[in-house]
């Protein structure tokens, strides 16, 4: 017989009103197999599980970890069962509680499908609130729409070597949201010195003036630790949308809100009387290298 | 205190002309600052700003003076010490703040900082141009209210 | 009687209800019970955030819905006579990152779907890997981050262009991944080369051969998918690129296509609200998805497979697996005609003076799928979603069934799973 030392923890992972986005994130973690390894799959939504959905919608077995995906709406039902009852049956058994992604974490897009009804975990945006409170002290949020793999490989692997995971106060792993998205930006320079850009489309300039990035506003590693190993929305030129924080979605994402052309929001933690200062007299600098090409191709188009 | 003194204290007249410009805006940005801080509406703000403005131009109107006609109209004495608006900035921040809170409470239209900025400024530094020059037939102060108003009118949220 | 089943394992969940003469199925209805209301979300927002919202109606296709939406908006521009011209350059790195979100989708449909539910159904005990498909699939999307920032939920198109300027550093590193991929994809997947896969002729080219993709083929024999499954036998392609051709096919007779005369019906599902709605095109139902755009552009393996065994199953399994051999050819071949030195984004006027209509439609991996959306001073007065698993999977009557309604007659319960799942759903796109 085996002892309990030996058997692997297990993982549920159950969707409320999502996109699928987390789950094909999730895939695309490097080494994804190594660390499934660790665990044993009760179920998941694409994956193979020891269980069929039938006997998870059943209630009888328990979960070590149950991870939660999407917004959770009172009234939803699947396979004829409120999930309402399924999560708290779940998150009473549970371990760990983790919502990936910023739908179970804060309520994020699919909140916006019932914004009376449908919330986060334990959060509605940043309220306290949801069908989880209780249990605040287990769960852990995963924000990000989507969220990345690696904050969830972080997460399981944590667990799978019994450390303790220190959370924000919006139950986000401070290791993984104490960045900015901002930092690590490929423009950060033209951030420094308050170089535009104009227009879409080209290396040069910072997004935060015009474009709307909420990068300097957000706390992410995209930057950090990039995406798909490769990238970030700001390397290819897309404005951040605040995606990990509570107030996500928000409105005129590609646009900067302002009051007479002053930034209406500036970056975290950083008065608005020291952001104008600095900002006022770097904007009247004229600094050629900055203002030209990054790259200087000699061909012509 | 000579003119041979006064050189004594600052190496040219660059560095002078500089020095004085940086008072005059950190004076006037304090004192900008303290109505941005005070609580009041917008319109009273615009009131308490452009009395600062008047007081200061009747009771040291060297102050103003300097600032006006020196430093805006001869630029080139600056040389590069003072790029761009650098020795501004105190003074230019507050009126941003100024500009930021009126928007955001609603009370002003939301448009260009520099449109908005230089209707204000164009209208005090045109009013005590013509005190300067001894054309306005009140004191300044006759004029705080109208101009106050004015302005208001002109900046406030359709 | 009639017996319910669940459906899970199709990016969200749907119930079958099955009507049986004997163990045959005799009629069925599906149900798609969750509903989200992306198209009311988008009311009385500026256009440009359905950039951002539209992507979120699916995880694994959100890329075709951002390109859905950015041909939409373009669509409104050239209708308020403010037409966009765009580029080589926008349009192939576009093009790509669509591709290669198909690719991913395809892998992941292909191991952790098909192999699984054959395997299942042929009483097969072989070693199953299906993360190999989400290893796959993770290279595609590392290639559709280098231009696009991230995959899942990429913004990077926008009226105009797209938001990258990719230099040769980038476009060599996509050019490795696709090479790294084309030879997982050789080694673990075919066991011969993706050429000679490309060279076949005719399914008894497949005989004899080993490798994953060739059990599959054995399967399907064993478990007679090639005289299952059968549909109406007509096809709609109506997403305009390279890859494949627009149009309507009647067998293998093709006529021309016009996005206009399509339509959405509510679905018959007496047992179970269903919030989808089913598409057809000129009032009739007609098939989506790689087997309808590997028709369209003849190729002879597929017309080959097509004259032996028409709309089966088996059809529809293989020729979504020779889509992705193609498109992994395809793409390769349009990497190289990239030119970097064209602008990436061309410039035009602010989207508040866009008080027009657009319709934009593409190639999603499961079949075409169209935005139309409705602009006043460049805030969304309307937004239309019609998706491609509406075109296949709706419910209809059993008078006038839907594409796959009509394959599941006549086979028993576990076939009728089987080919419903070789439609490859997709429920949170369905519903919407």
């Amino acid at each position: 017989m085996r002892s309990k030392k030996d058997k692997k923890p297990t993982i549920l992972w159950f969707q409320g009103v999502t996109c699928n986005g987390n789950t094909h994130s999730f895939f695309n973690l490097t080494n994804l197999e190594q660390l499934l390894n660790h665990f044993e799959i009760l179920y998941h939504p694409s994956q193979q599980s020891t269980l069929t959905f039938d006997a998870i919608t059943d209630c009888k077995e328990e979960a070590d970890i149950f991870i939660f995906e999407g917004a959770y709406d009172p009234s939803m039902k699947r396979n004829d069962v409120l999930i309402s009852d399924i999560l708290e049956y779940y998150a009473k058994h549970a371990k760990y509680i983790i919502g990936a992604g910023s739908c179970a974490s804060f309520g994020g897009i699919f909140k916006a499908s019932a914004p009376k009804r449908n919330s986060g975990l334990i959060f509605n945006e940043e309220k306290h609130y949801g069908p989880l409170l209780a249990y605040s002290q287990k769960v852990i949020n995963l924000s990000g729409c989507p969220m990345h793999p690696e904050w969830m490989g972080y997460t399981l692997r944590m667990i799978a070597n019994n450390q303790e995971i220190e959370v924000d106060e919006l139950h986000r792993p401070i290791e993984l949201y104490s960045n900015l998205a901002h930092h690590g930006c490929a423009r950060n320079e033209y951030f420094e010195w308050k170089v535009d850009a104009d227009n879409f489309g080209e290396k040069e300039g910072c997004l935060f003036y015009k474009q709307g990035c909420r990068a300097p506003m957000t706390h992410a590693s995209c930057n950090k630790i990039l995406w798909n190993e490769v990238s970030s929305k700001t390397r290819a030129g897309t404005p951040c949308f605040g995606c990990t924080e509570p107030g996500f979605p928000r409105l005129d994402f590609f646009t900067t809100k302002t009051n007479m052309s002053i930034p209406a929001d500036v970056p975290l933690g950083i008065s608005k009387r020291s952001y104008l200062t600095l900002s006022a007299i770097a904007k009247t600098f004229h600094i050629k290298r900055l203002e030209g090409k990054l790259i200087d191709y000699k061909k012509t188009h | 205190m000579s003119v041979g003194d006064f050189y004594n204290y600052f190496t040219s007249k660059d560095v002078l002309a500089k020095e004085l410009i940086i008072y005059i805006s950190e004076y006037l940005g304090k004192n900008i600052q303290k109505i941005n801080e005070s609580g009041l509406s917008t319109d009273k703000k615009i009131y308490e700003i452009v009395s600062m403005y008047f007081n200061m131009a009747t009771e040291k109107p060297e102050m103003i003076e300097y600032f006006l006609r020196v430093y805006l109209s001869n630029r080139e004495v600056f040389g590069d010490c003072c790029e761009g608006m650098i020795c501004v900035s105190s003074f230019i921040t507050e009126m941003m703040l100024f500009f930021d809170d009126g928007v955001e409470s609603d009370e002003l239209e939301n448009q260009d900082f520099f449109s908005a900025f230089g209707l204000f400024m164009g209208y005090l530094g045109g009013m005590v141009f013509l005190f300067g020059e001894k054309i306005l037939p009140e004191p300044l102060e006759e004029y705080k209210e109208s101009i106050s108003l004015n302005i208001y009118n002109a900046l406030k949220k359709r | 009687m009639i017996t319910k089943k669940l459906i899970d394992r199709i990016e969200g969940e749907a119930s079958i209800y099955f009507d049986k003469n004997g163990d045959k199925v005799k009629f069925s209805t599906i149900a798609f019970p969750h509903f989200r209301g992306m198209e009311s979300i988008l009311k009385g927002k500026n256009a440009l955030d359905a950039l951002v919202i539209t992507p979120r109606v699916c995880g694994i296709c959100g890329h075709a819905h951002l390109m859905a939406a950015v041909r939409a908006i373009e669509d409104a521009y050239k209708n308020a006579e403010h037409k966009i011209k765009l580029n080589d350059k926008i349009e192939t790195i576009r093009e790509f990152t669509l591709i290669m979100e198909m690719i991913q989708n395809h892998f992941k449909w292909i191991y952790l779907t098909i192999i699984p539910q054959l395997s299942k159904l042929a009483i097969s005990s072989k070693t199953q890997t299906p993360l190999k498909g989400a290893f796959a699939a993770s290279i595609a999307t590392k290639a559709i981050a280098t231009f696009a920032g991230q995959w899942p939920h990429s913004s990077y198109m926008v009226p105009g262009g797209i938001t990258c300027d990719p230099t040769n550093i980038d476009t060599l590193k996509v050019q490795s991944y696709l090479n790294e991929l084309i030879g997982f994809f050789e080694k673990e997947s075919l066991d011969i080369s993706l050429e000679k896969f490309l060279s076949f002729k005719s399914c008894k080219e497949f005989e004899g051969l080993e490798g994953d993709i060739f059990d599959i083929e054995k399967n399907l024999f064993k478990t007679e998918m090639h005289n299952k499954g059968f549909s109406y036998d007509r096809f709609i392609v109506l997403g305009a690129h390279q890859f494949t051709k627009p149009s309507k096919l009647k067998k293998t007779r093709p006529f021309p296509i016009n996005a206009k005369y399509v339509s959405t019906i509510d679905s018959y599902s007496p047992k179970e609200h269903s919030y989808a709605k089913n598409a057809q095109y000129k009032n009739n139902f007609y098939e989506v998805g790689p087997l309808a755009r590997t028709m369209a552009i003849n190729l002879p393996i597929i017309k080959n497979m097509h004259r032996r065994f028409k709309d089966s199953a088996y059809s529809r399994v293989m020729s979504r697996i020779f889509e992705l051999a193609y498109l992994l050819k395809y793409s390769k071949t349009l990497l190289k005609s990239l030119d970097i030195s064209e602008d990436s984004f061309v410039k035009s006027v602010n989207i508040s003076k866009i008080s027009t209509q657009g319709i934009g439609v593409v190639e999603a991996p499961r079949g075409p799928l169209m935005h139309a959306v409705s602009l006043e001073n460049g805030i969304i007065k309307s937004y239309k979603i019609v998706t491609p698993t509406q075109y296949n999977i709706g419910s209809s009557t059993e008078k006038n069934p839907t594409p796959a309604q009509k394959a599941m007659i006549g086979v028993s319960q576990e076939e009728a799973l089987f080919i419903f799942r070789t439609f490859d759903v997709c429920s949170v796109c369905t519903t919407h």
